[in-house]
């Protein structure tokens, strides 16, 4: 017991204004008038040289967006969104579109190098690059160190590296405006595909307003040679970042895609709504991997940001595969449910998830896997911790439907909590519509034993190593989804967001 | 949902209001406390109507759609109670929403009393204000026209078990049963739903107030027929060191919310919940609980296991409360379903809201079928298929039986599954 | 090395240890026998510094220095280990790791350099081929899904590895089978030095007659009401204990 109150008092002096990726760059920037309405969206498109077919699927999700209501039933309060008070598209003067790396503003590179983000390919190729600790210990290595990366700032893409590399493989890695402009058969044929443009209030209003993100393709039977990533950097004042990720794998491919974003630490509260589109065809296999690390808001519960993400993924081919893997220690409200659909027969989706939220956040988040095709295959293990004066709830849904014959889902879902002013919550909907579904789900809510706190000690580890280790070992089956330098990002990250208590 | 909002009133909500307007004047009350409060509850009906699933609490029943149109209310009293499923109980009867005075000695005995009475007399309580989802608790207050109330003396010994039985042959009753337990008592109660085949509807709300030390068993057996719609609410508070086991066991209805809403409110409380629900037909039945763990060293386990063949929808959203001063408190929660038509459907939803730190709290789910294993082990041994289906059903159903404390009431379940499962499976 | 002094202890209201005395010697090996319910894992958890447990009166002397005011990990930088009766499972967190963090944070408390991880390697790797562990094991989360046997052993591993001063066995002989009871009593055997002592907490003798104790003391309701050498463990397992305790259990 005493060295329970003793972590508790370490949590109540953490101070969450420990966000390391709090700065602001300086530099001018184009933004459209403040507020939506058509003329915001016409604005848009045209910055972004698109075609009449885009404006006009844009501008049906806008009218449809007026119809609808913010959802209300996630665990979240906050005061009402002005979305008239935000600025929509806002991108450096420099940069309206992604150029080649002598070009780019020396600021921003400045602005990435700070945040660790490698742009250069040079200096990534001649192994300039700080390289994730290793030792003979870690048996899971993972076996490249290059990953091209999407470098996403406010509204625009800045530069898109390992491209020509990319593209002699096939795999095609760029911009979602530009593919909007290069690709537009298959942005057509797959953009809202997976995410209907009225699908939810946030999907709608980020179809009327995306500005930038990233497009993925890798063609039939190619294994995608690197690890593709988008960063996503929310710089300038009130200003929403609604970015659009399409990727597609064809028959037999397989990607992996990374997913990481900061954001300045500022006193009002800024504006994320993402969607992303996952399609895999038959055979393929897309794994999705993100460190979402916005800014959460100072102690007080001032500022942070509001993340209302739709991530949803379509196993649409027979034997397609589509993993998730999320790390969520930013933002001051996440709503956020990367799903599944499992369309394909002997489709597989996986939701590996951990979810930290300190001081005054407020997670809402899970997953839905959705049983369609036959023999169909689930998996989802998610690790809350909770811990200063947050909330933190997973929700997530299992259905199998009438035809999904032999669908099995496993679920397990974790929370733990640190401290008496914080909640962890869970909501599973599991709904069996036929007779050869098998689910199994299970949920526990603890705290730290005080077993284990004196078995790790007897060891000679003082206490907040061992919280700490107690902790890592409680996210381990999440981490090692992850692809090895995401691994540690993930693992100090966490340990980051329960600084005071966890060491 | 807000009243601007509000869209036109369905055929079933029409008909509970016209229905409250005719009974205007005709059912007991007595004083303005009881008329305002019958009044409140209609209001708040008339404003928030049937629940829809846009409601949290009624995702998976939209009363909306499912109630098309409600049995009549009429005065006529056809039928008869029947025999108490164990020969020393006692039994408290209702016929058609009207309460049947025992005839026998030990009935007169008892410490209950006529709700209707008690209405007017103007000494009944009901609750003066409603959720907006809370429908059962507003149709019941604004209708409700008898009952029992039952009030049961410190330190009461278990040797007279109370059968209440509420026999509903078609039209619509709602009713009521008051129960206050004293500290230390130790009572065995058996509500019985039961019916014909007519179409009925009907509300039945059970509120029990348990003091310190005292140890109650609730069973709930329903065996209505299959074409009535049921509200049930059973609320509990429980002060500290009380131990309470309610048994539910579902095999009929063609319409069921069952609510179950526990507050541990004393230290050291225990609750225990062991559910059956025997699901065919065309059956749409949700048990909702909700048990609010208020007080250091509470402890609660329930356990559910649902059958479902035919076109049979079955719902069961379990939450577990903790409160921040419920530390200690230990709570799991295990909903298990078997499907066994693929028209058949199970939804559950089991819920943990968790606000104070040092407590183990879980929860299970499964959904199966029955093991192919199994049933190919045991018709190797000569048994016909449907009857090692059968076998494995009731295994699974019948291991929540075994653990019935009272070795008679355990025999009387056994029966009463033996012959569903030889109707259905 | 070790000292108790008069030692009065309780777990909530309960008083366990009552009046408890005892000295250990440098290099010695005592045994503390007793029958169920005497106290004899509260006596291995006080020694360590749980904080289940409430010092209400009395003293432990580790070479001289009382050691109450100081927490479990401090203890264990000192020198004293406990391998523990039941070992905790920990998810997730693999042994190798367990040892790494362990030895390291011991290592920079005593102001010594970090390890050197090829050489740790090396010593686990034999260390491990002596108690007949398979290496696949350390890799395995701490003792999640190790038999009795496996945990017991993973524990003398520990001992072993941290280096320990004074080393406090918890029964360590219960789930063991004969081979692997001699398998840990060697791994002990080895460690036996003029610097190092051993507090042996066992039921029965058969652990004794493989790590064989200078001395043998009977634990009874928290204190220690007779001591002798080794042949009182005889004694005990062919007489039990009612006459030493002079009342039957």
């Amino acid at each position: 017991m005493p060295a329970a109150q003793e972590t508790i008092r370490q949590v109540h002096k953490i101070d969450v204004d420990q966000y390391k990726y709090g700065f602001e760059t300086k530099i001018e920037t184009e933004k459209a008038p403040k507020g939506l309405n058509e003329e915001t969206i016409r604005f848009i498109s045209e910055r972004k040289r698109e075609s009449g077919w885009m404006l006009e699927w844009r501008l049906q999700a806008y009218r449809r967006w007026l119809q609808m209501q913010e959802p209300r039933w996630a665990r979240l309060s906050y005061t009402e969104i002005n979305f008239q008070d935000y600025y929509y598209y806002a991108a450096p003067k420099s940069q309206i579109e992604p150029k080649s790396l002598d070009k780019v503003d020396p600021e921003l590179l400045a602005t990435y190098e700070k945040l660790g983000i490698p742009l250069k390919e040079q200096e990534i190729l001649t192994g300039v690059r700080k390289q994730g600790e290793r030792s003979e210990l870690d048996s899971n290595i993972y076996a490249s160190d290059r990953v091209a990366v999407d470098a996403v700032f406010d509204s625009v893409s800045v530069i898109t590296t390992f491209k020509e590399e990319l593209a002699r493989a096939g795999v095609i890695f760029c911009s979602i405006s530009e593919a909007v402009r290069k690709h537009s058969e298959l942005v057509k044929k797959y953009l809202g595909s997976v995410v209907p443009i009225a699908d939810n209030f946030y999907a709608a209003l980020n179809s009327a307003v995306f500005t930038d993100g990233s497009f993925v393709y890798v063609p039939k039977n190619v294994r995608c040679p690197m690890e593709l990533s988008t960063y996503f950097r929310i710089n300038e004042r009130n200003t929403g970042q609604f970015e659009r990720t399409l990727i597609i794998a064809d028959e037999g491919a397989y990607v992996s895609y990374l997913e990481g974003c900061t954001a300045p630490q500022r006193d009002e509260n800024q504006l994320h709504a993402a969607v992303v589109e996952l399609i895999a065809l038959e055979d393929a296999e897309i794994k999705y991997s993100t460190v979402q690390n916005w800014y959460p808001g100072d102690k007080e519960g001032r500022g942070g940001i509001y993340n209302f993400v739709t991530k949803r993924g379509d196993c649409r081919g027979n034997n397609s595969k589509i993993s998730w893997t999320q790390v969520e220690t930013g933002s001051a409200i996440t709503w956020k449910y990367p799903s599944c659909l499992l369309r394909g027969d002997n489709s597989r989706g996986h939701f590996y998830s951990i979810a930290v939220a300190n001081g005054h956040q407020q997670i809402d988040s899970g997953t839905k896997m959705v049983h369609l095709g036959r023999n169909t295959s689930s998996r989802i293990i998610s690790k809350g911790i909770s811990a200063g004066f947050s909330e933190n709830t997973y929700r997530g849904q299992v259905t199998a439907h009438r035809r999904a014959a032999n669908a099995r889902n496993f679920t397990q879902c974790d929370s733990l909590l640190i401290g008496n002013d914080c909640g962890a919550h869970t909501v599973p909907y599991i709904e069996a519509k036929n007779a050869t579904a098998q689910f199994e789900h299970e949920a526990t809510t603890s705290k730290i034993s005080e077993d284990h706190l004196f078995y790790v000690m007897q060891r000679g580890i003082q206490e907040e190593e061992a919280i700490a280790l107690i902790i890592n070992g409680f996210v381990k089956e999440v981490i090692q989804e992850l692809p090895m330098e995401f691994a540690v990002e993930a693992q100090k990250l966490i340990g980051i967001s329960l600084e005071g208590s966890v060491g | 949902m807000t009243v601007s909002e509000k869209v036109a009133l369905t055929q079933a909500e029409t008909e509970i209001i016209n229905n409250f307007i005719a009974l205007k004047g005709k059912l007991p009350q007595r004083g303005l406390l009881l008329e305002t409060a019958r009044k409140a509850a209609m209001d708040a009906f008339y404003k928030h109507g049937l629940p829809s699933r846009r409601m949290e609490n009624w995702h998976y029943t939209d009363m909306r759609t499912q109630l098309i149109c409600i049995a009549p209310y009429s005065s006529k009293s056809g039928g008869a109670l029947a025999a108490p499923l164990l020969s020393r109980s006692i039994v408290l009867g209702l016929i058609n929403g009207q309460a049947v005075i025992p005839s026998h000695k030990a009935g007169k005995k008892m410490p209950a009393t006529p709700f209707g009475a008690l209405l007017a007399n103007g000494e009944a309580e009901l609750p003066q204000d409603f959720a907006n989802d809370n429908v059962i608790a507003q149709l019941n207050t604004a209708l409700v026209s008898d009952g029992w109330k039952l009030d049961f003396p410190e330190n009461t010994s278990s040797d007279k078990i109370i059968e209440l039985q509420n026999v509903q042959n078609g039209a619509q009753s709602h009713v009521r049963f008051p129960v206050i337990i004293g500290s230390n008592a130790n009572v065995m109660i058996i509500e019985r739903q039961i019916g014909n085949d007519e179409e009925s509807f009907i509300s039945s709300v059970s509120n029990l107030d348990i003091s310190e030390g005292a140890q109650v068993s609730w069973i709930i057996i329903r065996t209505r027929g299959m074409t009535s719609t049921e509200l049930n609410q059973f609320n509990a508070r429980l002060g500290k060191n009380v131990a309470l086991k309610l048994y539910i066991i579902n095999a009929g209805s063609r319409f069921l919310r069952q609510e179950i809403n526990v507050n541990l409110d004393g230290m050291g409380a225990d609750f225990q919940l062991r559910g059956i629900n025997l699901l065919s037909g065309k059956t749409h039945t949700d048990t909702t609980m909700v048990v609010r763990h208020l007080a250091k060293d509470t402890t609660s386990t329930e356990i559910i296991r649902n059958v479902a063949i035919d076109e049979a929808r079955g719902v069961f959203q379990g939450m577990i409360r903790v409160a921040k001063e419920a530390q200690k408190t230990d709570a799991s929660m295990i909903c298990n379903s078997l499907i066994l038509s693929d028209s058949a459907e199970f939804d559950t939803k089991p819920e943990l809201e968790i606000f104070a730190d040092d407590v183990a709290c879980g929860h299970g789910a499964t959904v199966a079928e029955i093991d192919r294993d199994q049933l190919f082990y045991l018709m190797a041994r000569g048994i016909p298929e449907a009857q090692a289906r059968a076998m494995l059903v009731k295994a699974f159903v019948g291991e929540l039986i075994e653990g019935f404390d009272r070795k008679e009431m355990g025999e009387v379940l056994h029966i009463l599954l033996d012959q569903w499962l030889q109707v259905h499976i | 090395m070790l000292e108790i002094k008069n030692l009065y202890a309780r777990i909530g209201e309960t008083e366990i240890i009552r009046g408890l005395d005892l000295k250990i010697e440098d290099g010695e090996v005592a045994a503390v026998m007793g029958p169920n319910g005497s106290g004899k894992s509260t006596l291995s958890y006080i020694l360590a510094g749980s904080k289940n447990y409430k010092i209400t009166k009395g003293d432990i002397l580790y070479n001289g220095q009382s050691i109450l005011g100081i927490n479990a990990a401090e203890r264990a930088v000192l020198g004293i280990f406990l391998a523990f009766q039941y070992p905790m499972e920990i998810p997730g967190v693999a042994m190798m790791e367990f040892l790494k963090v362990g030895m390291n944070a011991q290592r920079k408390a005593r102001k010594e350099p970090a390890l050197n991880v090829s050489e740790f390697l090396k010593h686990v790797k034999a260390m491990a081929a002596r108690l007949e562990m398979d290496m696949s094991m350390l890799k395995r989360p701490l003792n999640v899904g190790f038999s009795g046997g496996e945990k017991k052993r993973a524990e003398i591993l520990q001992m072993v590895l941290l280096n320990p001063k004074f080393c406090v066995l918890d029964e360590t002989d219960s789930g063991l089978d004969v081979d692997a009871l001699k398998t840990v009593a060697e791994g002990v055997n080895a460690l036996r030095a003029s610097d190092r002592s051993f507090l042996v907490i066992t039921h029965y003798q058969r652990l004794l007659d493989y790590i064989v104790p200078d001395t043998v003391h009977v634990l009874y309701k928290g204190r220690i009401i007779k001591s002798g050498d080794k042949s009182l463990a005889s004694y005990l397992e062919q007489n039990g204990y009612t006459d030493i305790i002079g009342e039957p259990i």
